[in-house]
Order: structure tokens, then sequence, then C-alpha cells
């Protein structure tokens, strides 16, 4: 796929992922973005050097899906399918980490709406069988976080509180 | 521009006009706030019209309920903030450095007194919904990545359009910019409301 082939909703290493876009690096680089109370889904293929950013915004789709990185269903479905095609494979053996979900306001009566998308992407991952691995969500803050495509590490700062990272 | 655009815009202008009467009177000097921007967005772009930096803003968010429904932020640089906050606590500025009680709330106060002129004055001009009012809630005080901010800001709408109609006002104090403004985004009553004869910005059919 050349430059000029990416859609819109497609990010590529070193750029930023913006809200309901997905990014897809294999070799080398990072991806980046900023989340709220959206979550930041982290899918990473070891053996072949990959990785799929999706800045997930809303828990379902609910039959609209577009664009696809915008909701956790589509977003699972549709970051794994650039996967697929990026490495070539037919099957993957990747593992999930999440980052995102807080809950800055906390106007939103009910479950919050962070809240309601980290649940709904554990629920598709689980259905899936694809393991997260590591996770960093909830409180009230927004967070930067870069991944590295090689390792799979995710650099994670939450406003104000310092730097983690998921291995 | 359209009659409708236009309409728009003139209820925004009185909104920032009453607004900048109440800032001028709550600082106790010559104080504006003009209309930046006024536009529908697609989401992602409204996303990012805080900047994208890895620099901290302060900010004050109101939920609004009533005639124009919606949510509606004080958003400063950091030290733009702090700099407001010596204002306001009559100190010179460069004394706050960091964010403690009465800066905070010299900023919530200005949030919930120039945010409230500025709604209200919004309603006062619309035709059918003025005798309703605003509802505001107490503002919430953050400190946060800007994009963080705004993200957050959509994810409050009740039903979120892929469209949102998004206004955006800068403060100037003795006629200079401040790097301090107000954000609204009215929620979809809020927009019916704003432009009676116009589609929902988020109806693409």
């Amino acid at each position: 796929m050349t430059s000029a082939d990416v859609p819109p909703t497609v990010a590529r290493a070193g750029d930023s992922v913006a809200i309901g876009q997905i990014g897809i690096a294999k070799g080398s680089g990072v991806l980046r973005t900023f989340v709220g109370s959206c979550v930041g889904l982290v899918l990473h293929v070891r053996s072949q050097r990959a990785a799929g950013l999706a800045h997930v915004m809303l828990p379902a789709s609910n039959g609209r899906g577009t664009p696809p990185g915008k909701y956790a269903d589509t977003a699972v479905a549709e970051t794994l399918r650039l996967l697929r095609e990026a490495v070539g494979e037919s099957t993957l053996a990747c593992t999930a980490k999440l980052v995102g979900g807080a809950t800055m306001f906390g106007f939103q009566s009910g479950t919050p709406i962070g809240e309601q998308n980290v649940l709904a992407l554990e629920q598709i991952l689980g259905d899936l069988g694809i393991p997260i691995t590591g996770r960093i969500c909830g409180g009230r803050h927004g967070r930067r976080l870069a991944v590295d495509v090689i390792t799979g590490t995710v650099t994670v700062e939450t406003a104000g509180q310092g730097t983690e990272t998921l291995a | 521009m359209t009659p409708n655009d236009n309409r728009l815009a003139a209820i925004f202008h009185h909104g920032a006009a009453d607004a900048s009467s109440a800032l001028a009177k709550w600082l106790g000097r010559p104080a504006t706030l003009s209309v930046e921007r006024l536009e529908t967005l697609p989401i992602e772009e409204a996303a990012a019209v805080m900047g994208s930096s890895e620099t901290l803003i302060c900010g004050c968010a109101m939920r609004i309920d009533g005639a124009i429904g919606g949510l509606l932020l004080l958003a400063a640089d950091d030290d733009a903030g702090l700099s407001l906050a010596d204002t306001l606590l009559e100190r010179p500025s460069g004394t706050s450095t960091s964010w403690g009680d009465l800066e905070r709330s010299a900023v919530v106060e200005t949030a919930n007194i120039v945010g409230c002129a500025y709604l209200n004055a919004i309603c006062a001009a619309l035709d059918s919904a003025g005798a309703d009012g605003i509802l505001p809630s107490p503002p919430v005080f953050l400190r946060d990545f800007p994009e963080s901010v705004m993200e957050a800001v959509l994810m409050e709408q009740p039903v979120l359009s892929d469209i949102v109609l998004l206004a955006r006002t800068e403060f100037r104090i003795d006629g200079t910019p401040i790097g301090c403004g107000l954000v609204f985004l009215p929620d979809a009553a809020g927009v019916a409301a704003l432009l009676p004869t116009a589609r929902d910005p988020g109806d693409s059919t």
C-alpha cells in the first residue's frame, strides 16, 4: 500500500493517531496519541514486529461503524484486519493493551463513557481470545501514549502524574 | 455567509459583548471577549482546536442545561491561567507559580461569572428560547493535555454527531490577548435552538 492509498482513517508510524483513527506500523517506529475518556487500544504482533493503535471513542457502533476506529466493536475488527494485511498472514498471535477511559468531568450520570469503552473492549478481546497484557485505565486525567512497534512497549504519561511503562 | 450564519454570528457576538462587560467588571480593568471561531467541524478537527501539545492547559468546564444545552469550557495556557489568577487576586503578575486552592477558586469563579453572562445573553438573543434560560453545573477545574480536554468536552454530548458546532472566544485584557478563552459546544438540542431552520449538523442525509 503506498502513502497515496492510505485512507484518512489510518495513521502510520510517527503520526499522531487522531480521534476515531487507527494507526498501523510494521518493522519499527512509534505510534502515538492522546486520550481522555477515549481508549487507546494497542494490538501487538511480537513475531512480526507489527502494532496497531486504535483511538476508540464509543463502546458500540450500533450499525454505524464509520470510521471504524471510533467504536470498540468495529475498531477491534478493523485493527486486526489491517494488521493481517500489514504482516501478510491470515492468522495473528497478538496481545492487547488498553490505556485511557478517564472520567475527566464527572457530569454524566450512570456508567461513565470512558468506563463503558474499557468494558466493551475487554469483552470483545475476551471473546476473541486476545490476552490483555497491560492496562492503565480510569482516573480523572488524560494520557499521552506512545507504542514502540518493535517491542510493543507502551509508554504512558498521565497529565500531571508522571510516566509509566507497560512492557 | 448565509442568513443563518449571520443570525448565528450576531447571537454569539451579543453573548461576547455581555461577557465582556461581566469580565471587565469582575477584573476591574478593560477587558473584552471576541468571537474567534464559529463553525461546524468534523469531530476530529474539533478535538484539535486547543492545539496538540505536551504542555498542560488549565480550564474550567460547566455542563449547561436549559434553553441551549451543551458544554462550556474556559481554557487557558497554564501561565495565562496563573496570570489571570494573579490579576483577580490583585497580586503582581508572576506571583502564582502553581495551582493552589486560591488560584483555582479565582479561575473557577471567572468561568462562572463570564460563562453565565455569555450564555444568558445568547439565550436572550434567541427569539424562542430566551424565556427558559440556562442551568449551569458548578464549574469543574482541570489541568490536562489540550487534546484530552477537548476529547472529554466532545464526549459529554448526550448524542454524539460526526460534525459539531463550536464557538470559541478569546479574552483580551487592556487590549492584549492573554491566551485564555471560552469554548462552547452546544448539544443537539442547543444546536436546534441556535439554528432553528438548519439541519442537525450531524445529519449527513
